[in-house]
């Protein structure tokens, strides 16, 4: 690996009101904004919206099949646009910098029109 | 711009402790993927699990507590730095506080740091959440 490696890109089925409530019952999340639809309605953003983490979960997966669980030392997220059920996301992801003990590594969560959900910054032991 | 949150910076959140359950580790790592293999080992915690230890341990909700309206906030943004390991059948104490609140284009940001400490004491994993309150 060096600079500029591009990790294979993770592409996750399509987001279903269903898995939103498994993922609210497993995180413990049940903030009504992602599982109440007259609830998001009433917030004006049209119906219910994903958990962010659930987007994070997704690269936190995606970072697990590219690198040991136990090399990772940093991993933060940043929620970019709101992801709605029906959206399919795809994870992808290169390493942008090195020190003598650690890969820095960028990730990006995207809609399949190309929207980008979330961004991801995370270091990983060499 | 009124920040409502500023005099909270500092404040610490009430510790609590909970205890990893295995069983919990499969159902979010289940949430994430239905098609991921059942997991068998210690070593498959998703990295998002302190998230869970959060949710599931913390006996008062941060939203309540900040008198947050649910309606207008969003999740901006997550860290997590890991120093150690969370292992299945751990007791880890979450001590959280206040790190920061801020306002700018008409909405709040708050910063809440956490800090996930072991039964031998040890610091496993410090996160670090940004809640943005529209005004």
């Amino acid at each position: 690996m060096n600079i500029g490696f591009h990790f294979e890109k993770i592409h996750k089925e399509e987001i279903t009101h269903t898995q939103i409530v498994r993922y609210a019952g497993a995180s413990g999340d049940f903030n009504p904004i992602h599982t109440v639809v007259p609830f998001g309605e009433k917030a004006g953003l049209g119906g219910v919206i994903v958990h962010g983490m659930m987007i994070m979960g997704f690269i936190g997966q995606a970072i697990d099949t590219w690198f040991a669980s136990n090399d990772l030392v940093k991993f933060s997220t940043r929620f970019r646009t709101i992801t709605r059920p029906g959206e399919s996301i795809t994870v992808s992801g290169l390493i942008v910098g090195e020190t003598e003990h650690l890969w820095v590594c960028k990730a990006e969560a995207v809609n399949e029109h190309g929207e980008i959900k979330a961004s991801a910054h995370f270091e990983v032991r060499k | 711009m009124n920040n409502q949150y500023e005099e909270m910076i500092g404040m610490k959140l009430e510790p609590f402790t909970y205890k990893v359950e295995l069983s919990k580790v499969r159902e979010l790592a289940l949430a994430i993927d239905k098609n991921q293999p059942s997991l068998q080992k210690k070593d498959d915690i998703p990295p998002t699990f302190p998230t869970v230890i959060d949710y599931w341990g913390s006996p008062y909700s941060i939203f309540d507590f900040l008198g947050l309206n649910l309606e207008k906030t969003l999740h901006g943004e997550q860290e997590f730095e890991y120093f150690g390991k969370i292992n299945v059948g751990d007791d880890i104490t979450v001590h959280g506080e206040i790190e920061d609140t801020y306002s700018k284009s008409a909405m709040n940001f708050i910063v809440i740091k956490q800090r996930f400490v072991n039964q031998e004491g040890e610091i496993v994993v410090i996160g670090r959440s940004t809640l943005i309150e529209k005004q």
